[in-house]
């Protein structure tokens, strides 16, 4: 072989192996389907990474406000019966289809919204929802600053004052700064503040421990029971956890992709999200009924002294940073990967600075959201149960667990996700049944509920309608005109 | 550009074929078994009915 072939050949090597790191990147974005050979993750990488994103610091705020409906004994309850059916039933609609397709949860969703309505869900249930918890976490951070700084002064603190609003603007600046610099700032920040989220979870457990018997914590009363009725008031706090649960749904499915197959997609959430997410309500629930206050960072700076006060609201503010930049993160490349042409071309810099614009506003004229902010978790539960139903009667019931990747990922303007203008009008109208039924059953802003709610709750019969909505007309109406690719 | 949509193109096709041939032969690894989804069934009723007795 003579140098010159030698070296075309080289060339050509190089050339090929640029071509495949391309499309794999490509790939991992989620413009194609991950191969099983592209995928890392085993069973204990995949319950880390769930770990790391459920133990965080919205679980002590969750844990604060089940206290406030009953005590630690129901409230333990409550978590785990919540928590349970929530993340099976999420994982269900999102991790088994993406683990074993290794498909990007919103392309795969083309499959029962339509290409067009898949972008629609995506507003509806990433973008408002991460807004809202960019809001509720740069508040917490605010609260954690001006707590710190009333601890050092030997104040009274001010948790709705002008020092916590403008913290809070800084932390969501801070956030689009650090999101801004890419994903290597944010893997940083995340090998860093889980283990130490759980150390901190661990101490806070034994210095409330050292102060009550475990026979004394769980018979105190909840904080504020809104009814008389003790099993209404257990009910209410089961359907906040079932929220937290659902809530998962925009988030857990993108991240089963990158697992080596189905069941390693799925069993992991039952250990990651629901053992950790359980393990920081009850930490969370504990304190604020032993120390008399729901949110996390006035019980945190009565639990231990002005020190470890002092530390751990430091920590605190960090830790919401973290999971700011997560969630900030993640819902601008998904809006980039479902977004049209022109949101496409929008900078970087620029779209995550225009996402932060609501949350700024909440900040400032709606301060009042953090004390109230299981309102705003229940409300993201009507769409997400519904969305839970509508996926698993779908990908299950409707396809016999069976997704076409050519026709998911090639040109969708005459292809058969175009159902109806690119929308499927059976399954938006699913998504309205789903969510007309749960706030029938219960509303989440006046917390009035019909008689059923105390037997069913209002996220089970939400999903179960939507569900069988979806299944009954896709029967009916879907094959006879062609949508959808049903067989 | 065009050859880079052409070049695109082929390789969704080529992936799209891997995932036909897998669900052809039937040989996609480590689905979820009946035993998956009764394990799931039971640790949910146990957890739930459990608590409940004790908590509710």
């Amino acid at each position: 072989m003579t140098d010159h072939v030698a070296l075309e050949h080289i060339s050509t090597l190089k050339t090929e192996q640029e071509e495949a790191a391309r499309n794999r990147a490509a790939a991992e974005r989620g413009d194609a389907p991950l191969l099983p050979s592209e995928r890392l993750w085993g069973f204990w990488e995949f319950t880390y990474a769930n770990s790391a994103l459920a133990i965080a610091t919205w679980a002590f705020l969750i844990g604060g406000s089940v206290g406030l409906f009953v005590g630690p004994k129901e409230g333990i309850a409550a978590i785990i019966i919540g928590n349970i059916v929530g993340v099976v039933l999420t994982a269900l609609a999102t991790t088994t289809m993406t683990g074993r397709y290794g498909v990007e949860q919103f392309v795969a969703l083309r499959s029962q919204f339509g290409y067009n309505g898949s972008r629609v869900v995506y507003v509806l249930a990433v973008v408002i929802l991460t807004m809202g918890w960019l809001a509720v976490l740069a508040m917490m951070f605010g609260r954690s600053i001006d707590g710190l700084m009333a601890l050092s002064a030997g104040e009274a603190a001010n948790p709705t004052g002008a020092k916590m609003i403008i913290a809070a603007i800084g932390a969501i600046l801070l956030t689009w700064f650090i999101v801004a610099k890419g994903p290597t700032s944010i893997k940083f920040f995340n090998m860093v503040v889980s283990p130490a989220l759980v150390l901190l979870m661990v101490v806070m457990l034994y210095l409330i421990l050292s102060h009550h018997s475990i026979g004394e914590l769980l018979a105190l009363p909840a904080l504020a029971p809104p009814f008389e009725d003790k099993t209404l008031n257990f009910i209410v706090a089961v359907e906040v956890n079932l929220a937290a649960g659902f809530s998962w749904w925009p988030y857990i499915g993108n991240l089963a992709r990158l697992t080596k197959n189905e069941r390693t997609a799925f069993w992991p959430n039952v250990l990651g999200i629901f053992g950790a997410a359980a393990l920081g309500e009850i930490v969370g629930l504990l304190a604020a009924v032993a120390l008399g206050e729901s949110d996390p960072t006035i019980w945190m700076t009565k639990i231990a002294g002005p020190m470890i006060g002092i530390v751990a609201l430091l920590f605190v503010a960090f830790a919401n940073m973290t999971s700011m930049a997560n969630i900030l993160y993640t819902s601008i490349v998904g809006l980039r990967q479902v977004g049209t042409a022109s949101v496409r071309a929008i900078s970087w810099g620029a779209i995550l600075f225009l996402f932060c614009l609501i949350p700024f506003g909440l900040v400032v004229f709606y301060p009042q959201m953090y004390d109230g902010f299981f309102i705003f978790l229940v409300w993201t539960s009507a769409l997400n149960s519904a969305l839970a139903g509508i996926g698993i009667a779908d990908y299950f019931f409707l396809r016999g667990q069976k997704l076409d990747m050519r026709s998911l990922h090639g040109p969708q303007e005459n292809g058969p996700y175009r159902f109806w203008a690119g929308f499927n009008p059976i399954g938006l109208f699913a998504l309205a049944v789903g969510f007309i039924v749960y706030v029938a059953v219960f509303n989440p802003q006046t917390l009035a509920s019909l008689p059923a709610f105390k037997y069913l709750t209002a996220s089970v019969p939400s999903c179960l309608a939507a569900g069988a909505t979806h299944y009954v007309l896709t029967r009916l109406f879907a094959r006879g005109r062609g949508w959808g690719q049903y067989p | 550009m065009e050859n880079n949509d052409i070049a695109w193109q082929s390789e969704l096709a080529r992936r799209a074929r891997i995932y036909e041939d897998i669900e052809a032969g039937d040989r996609f690894e480590g689905t979820m078994t009946v035993l998956d989804y009764t394990g799931m069934t039971v640790l949910t009723l146990v957890l739930v009915v459990g608590f409940w007795l004790w908590g509710a």
